[in-house]
């Protein structure tokens, strides 16, 4: 995917009025900045004509009013860019969770969850920054220059001629240069990043190196590639650099000029001390703006590009979908779930593709391999996804969908890895069930089995687990989120492949006690583990996104067809 | 913060001066360009007769507007250059620090990526010379400089001029860095409970939506969210608020110049100074503004360092080799004679008074739930960490890490595949190896067939094309690495994780095909493959809770039976 960026203005709630009071501000700055210059330039012009310097102190104290004015309102603007780049950023983060609550989990999947919690953190700061800097920068630069060259100009047209024509060598020499930069840069693109990553993948593979028995000797690798970094960056920075040379070389040589050329006209009379004095005073000023551009390049570009990637997910409005729902059911132990012609995905791309079934209180497998569609069907059934086409029934009754608040209440889900809060045990257990006293938790506790790790804590079952505090091992966390389930005593369990990752020994106990704790729920079992064949009340075979077949594990192994030699292939492979 | 950072300015002392030379040069010709334009500005004015009079200053204007941009240019170069040296003694220093804790980082770090946060700690640390010490010693010198000047005209009036600016160089600056400490430590708590509930949130979203509590969630991260913005609001409206005072500062003292300057003439200096010295000011003030900004960041440096810090008191308990024998190992059996290991005193041993023989050439699969001590056998078995009490052998030898990759090499639960080459990645566990070889140990492990249609070949770069290469592949690779070391003995920590069982299941089939003459010891957390092992070992609390053969394990114990058969499945 390639990246965009956006180089205009940000455009937030607020935006108008920030820019529009910027403008103003800005204005303001200008006319003191010439105040400044001017009345700087009386003082000294009357000083140097032997004036008593108490006739001169009104101009000082002009001087030192514009003076200080000039930076105060130079600070105002930049507050007030803060604020709005603050109230900014808020809304953004804001904005981000409600539509990663909002919306279903499709985009989730493609972005992944590490990145959006990345996104939300230093994308928004990247953003922040940048709309700190940018606006006040633009309208500096369009306003400022253009003020001082004009009152220069109705002093000593001379010296706004020079002024005006630095700017567009100024700008050819950065873009030569700048260009020259980048195909360095490109031209040593690959080198580059294999150097800079090297460090950092000999970080990662040390334990791998460690065991090849070369860990020691890979430390003078590290010294080399250090050298030949080190090398290689350099000669991009003596180019990179050089932009910035050329604007500071083309800017005080512009400044130089107008000095010598106002020094000559001084001689010759043809201008005075005083207009003399105070272009000189603003030709560095004129520049001053200009010089900023190039500058916080890298905060400029990580702020362009996260602002693009923010506004991209949060403005993305989701096909008319209705998440707020009046429908209000209870599953009961004679209820039915019904899948009519429910199709995930559009056109070649279905993940799900006409999915039929009823189902009901028991134990219901989604069974196939990987690739076949079990994962986004148990997405479904949890609400997170939303069929694009087809609909649902509990009890004949329509549902729009199951992103359902009434769903939500029934169900209970666990997948391999259930999230563990950092919490203590007792409140990640009672997670769902927030009333549940600390003897319900304990009774819960010995019902699932995990009296010995309560034992081994200190604090007992108010020990903080997860980041941050102990560390539990994979089949401890399954215990807990059976745990979960449990103690809110809801009647819909989905298990997506709980078990495949644990050790054979943990699986089979995890599995007895699932089997034993969820024997009267309504299970839905999403595995490509064989030995819960049996245990299945009703078996949903996948293959490709379409539902091959369904019956109970007997009538499925007396057709003919992909299910009997998924299962005999899985039994060779095993056996 | 003596450790990281005052030992590379005594090495770099000369180019670090060198740099700040040419940072005061270009302060200075910035300030003299303006001194001189103000000079030749108000000489012109008196109208002299002859213009070779302005001719000096008029050439002078120019050559200060080239060093005025030229030395800033050099100064950058110098002290990126500087940074890049000391980087890479930063880059030694931690690969020093934490090569002997490779082996125990997966397992003492498991949560967050702590070597990408040390690799941006010392990228990080770049920052404190340019950033930090390069502005504030040169704002320094610049100050003293001044002193100098002003000290030649009048000795009162420096005193007092050293006093004043003395609050930007540094009563402000040392309220700045009280004051940002303080404020930092309450940006990283807030930021650090956004963090946590931001991850929260998005990782349990749905715990969140099935108790009803995603109003909860949402609510707790926009207070942290409004919390950290006030903050750093906070923090903004401070600095406004400093840079406004210290302009004031500057322009009393503009004007302190103006009115000194004017006192002077006629007495030490004529009249066409007056705007010479005013000039220079504005420019001398901006060297030293940047002072408080600079010296506020000390604290983001201070917990890099830190944490850098933490890592190098950490002892290693680990053994690596320095040195390894050529030794040729003709089939060595493995002894355990009551083995102890435990990680720390007080905890229970995790690997108990363990007595095993393996015979060579035997293929033994190792199980048990986790903490039962499987993985520490493995560290035993390779050297690199050594048993409490009791004794390991190989044949007749005490088992040391200097054997690893001549008697033993190890598959680990995750091995690394390096951003190079395929060549180069098989080539890292013995590095004299030949082509040839490389492409005999690749087709043992049968990837080869999948490497030659590639256009490069085995000089393919693995990280390139992305998703060009699946778990399994990868995984072979990995194994033909270790396969080139040709060992007797082949250890393996769960080299199958991961991957679906058809590749699983194919994969160990190559695994066990190549290696048919070595002892293979292979921990693993199913049973599938068990057949094809000789022996099946289940440990318990550092203990061999059951040992035998599969078939006899099945015909004679009941516990064994029945996890193989839900294993097998039906």
């Amino acid at each position: 995917m390639k990246k965009q960026r956006v180089k205009k203005l940000p455009n937030y709630p607020g935006s108008l009025k920030t820019h529009s009071l910027l403008t103003i501000f800005i204005l303001c700055e200008a006319v003191a900045i010439i105040a400044q210059a001017y009345f700087l330039a009386r003082a000294i012009t009357f000083l140097f004509d032997r004036m008593p310097i108490g006739e001169v102190i009104p101009d000082i104290g002009f001087f030192f009013v514009a003076f200080v004015i000039r930076y105060l309102i130079t600070h105002i603007e930049m507050a007030a860019a803060d604020k709005y780049a603050a109230k900014s950023a808020q809304m953004l983060r804001d904005r981000l969770m409600q539509t990663y609550f909002g919306r279903s989990h499709a985009f989730v999947r493609q972005i992944g969850i590490g990145h959006l919690v990345t996104l939300a953190m230093e994308g928004v700061d990247h953003v922040k920054r940048y709309v700190e800097i940018i606006g006040v920068r633009m309208i500096k630069t369009a306003v400022i220059p253009a003020f001082i060259v004009i009152f220069v100009f109705l002093y000593d047209p001379i010296s706004s001629v020079i002024l005006v024509l630095a700017v567009p060598i100024i700008v050819i020499f950065m873009i030569l240069l700048g260009l020259a930069a980048q195909m360095m840069a490109d031209r040593q693109y690959e080198t580059y990043t294999r150097l800079s990553n090297h460090f950092i993948d000999s970080l990662k593979g040390l334990e791998t190196l460690a065991y090849l028995g070369k860990s020691r000797e890979h430390a003078k690798k590290i010294e080399q590639v250090s050298g030949d970094y080190r090398n290689a960056t350099m000669r991009t920075l003596r180019v990179a650099f050089l932009s910035t040379f050329a604007l500071d070389f083309f800017t005080s040589l512009s400044i130089a000029f107008v000095a010598v050329g106002l020094g000559l006209r001084l001689i010759e009379g043809d201008i005075t001390l005083l207009p003399a004095l105070t272009i000189l005073i603003l030709a560095p000023e004129y520049f001053s703006p200009i010089k900023q551009v190039g500058k916080d390049y890298h905060a400029t570009l990580d702020g362009q590009l996260a602002m693009q990637e923010i506004d991209n997910l949060i403005s993305t409005e989701e096909s008319r979908q209705t998440n707020e729902q009046t429908e209000l059911f209870d599953w009961q132990q004679d209820s039915v779930l019904t899948f009519d012609k429910v199709t995930v995905g559009i056109a070649e791309k279905k993940l799900l593709d006409d999915l039929r079934f009823n189902i009901r209180t028991g134990w219901n497998g989604i069974i196939g391999a990987s690739g076949s569609g079990k994962s986004t069907l148990i997405n479904v059934l949890a609400g997170l996804l939303l069929p694009t086409d087809g609909s649902i029934q509990i009890n004949d009754q329509p549902v729009s969908s199951l992103k359902n608040e009434s769903w939500f209440e029934q169900i209970a889900y666990i997948p391999q890895a259930p999230y563990v809060f950092p919490l203590s045990l007792a409140d990640n257990i009672r997670f769902y069930a927030l009333d549940a006293s600390d003897e319900e938790v304990q009774q819960m506790i010995q019902e699932i089995g995990l009296e010995d790790l309560v034992r081994s804590f200190p604090a007992g079952i108010h020990e903080k687990i997860g980041e941050g505090g102990r560390s539990i091992s994979g089949g401890q966390e399954q215990r807990i989120a059976i745990a979960r389930a449990l103690l809110s005593g809801k009647p819909v369990i989905l298990l997506d492949e709980p078990t495949a990752h644990l050790d054979i020994e943990t699986e089979y106990e995890i599995k007895q006690l699932m089997l034993r704790v969820f024997k009267d729920k309504f299970v839905i079992l999403a595995t490509h583990r064989l030995h819960w064949l049996k245990q299945l009340d009703h078996i949903l075979f996948l293959e490709s996104g379409e539902l091959k077949h369904q019956g109970t594990h007997e009538q499925l192994m007396n057709q003919s067809g992909n299910y009997v030699s998924f299962v005999r292939w899985g039994k060779e492979e095993s056996g | 913060m003596n450790r990281w950072i005052i030992p590379y300015i005594h090495l770099y002392k000369g180019r670090m001066s060198l740099s700040v030379i040419y940072g005061l040069l270009g302060v200075t010709s910035g300030a003299m360009l303006l001194f001189v334009s103000g000079y030749l500005i108000s000489k012109s004015s008196l109208r002299p007769e002859n213009i070779m009079i302005v001719y000096v200053p008029i050439v002078a204007v120019r050559a200060f507007s080239i060093g005025q941009a030229l030395f800033p240019y050099l100064q950058k170069l110098v002290s990126h250059d500087i940074v890049l040296r000391i980087l890479s003694h930063y880059r030694q220093r931690l690969y020093d620090t934490l090569e002997p804790q490779a082996i125990f980082l997966q397992s003492r770090y498991q949560t967050g990526d702590i070597l990408s946060i040390l690799a941006d700690d010392i990228e990080k640390l770049q920052d404190f010379y340019i950033r930090t010490l390069f502005p504030s010693i040169i704002g320094i010198v610049v100050y003293g400089v001044l002193a100098v000047v002003f000290g030649f005209f009048d000795l009162p009036f420096m005193l007092m001029m050293l006093a004043f600016l003395g609050i930007i160089v540094f009563l402000v600056p040392f309220l700045s860095y009280k004051t940002m400490r303080r404020k930092h430590l309450a940006i990283k708590k807030k930021r650090g409970s956004l963090y946590q509930h931001v991850t929260d949130a998005m990782f349990g979203k749905l715990d969140w939506m099935v108790s009803g509590r995603v109003q909860e969630i949402v609510h707790q991260v926009a207070e942290d969210n409004k919390n950290l913005i006030t903050s750093e609001n906070k923090m903004k409206l401070w600095h406004h608020k400093r840079e406004a005072i210290l302009r004031f500062t500057a322009g009393i003292a503009i004007i302190l110049v103006m009115v000194w300057s004017d006192a002077q003439t006629g007495s030490s200096i004529s009249p066409t100074i007056i705007a010479a010295f005013v000039l220079m000011m504005f420019s001398v003030a901006d060297a030293l503004l940047p002072i408080s900004e600079a010296v506020e960041e000390i604290p983001l440096y201070t917990d890099s360092i830190k944490r850098m810090e933490a890592f190098e008191e950490k002892d290693s308990m680990a053994d690596l080799p320095a040195v390894r024998e050529n030794i040729i190992w003709d089939r060595p059996a493995i002894h355990l004679d009551h083995v102890t290991y435990s990680y720390n005193r007080s905890a229970p041993p995790v690997i108990d008074d363990l007595s095993l023989t393996i015979e060579p050439g035997k293929k033994v699969a190792v199980l048990g739930k986790s903490g039962t001590g499987k993985s520490t056998l493995l560290k035993l078995l390779s050297g690199v960490i050594q048993p409490a009490t009791g004794k390991i052998h190989l044949n007749n030898t005490e088992m040391s890490s200097h054997y690893l990759s001549s008697a033993v090499s190890v598959l680990n639960q995750k091995p690394h595949i390096f951003h190079t080459t395929i060549a180069n990645n098989v080539r890292i566990g013995k590095p004299d190896a030949s082509e040839e070889e490389i492409i005999a140990v690749l087709e043992q492990a049968q990837v080869m067939r999948m490497i030659d249609q590639l256009p490069g070949g085995i000089h393919t770069q693995m990280d390139e094309m992305g998703g060009r290469f699946s778990g399994g592949e990868r995984q072979r690779v990995a194994f033909a690495r270790v396969l080139l070391q040709d060992t007797p003995i082949l250890l393996m920590d769960e080299p199958t994780t991961g991957l679906d069982p058809r590749t699983e299941h194919d994969l160990l089939v190559t695994i066990l095909e190549a290696a048919k003459d070595k002892t293979i010891i292979w921990v693993t957390h199913h049973l599938a493959g068990a057949k094809l092992m000789d022996d099946i070992i289940f440990m318990e609390a550092g203990k061999v809770k059951l040992r035998g053969p599969h078939r006899q394990l099945l015909k004679t114990n009941n516990y064994y039976k029945q996890l193989y058969q839900m294993d097998e499945g039906i």
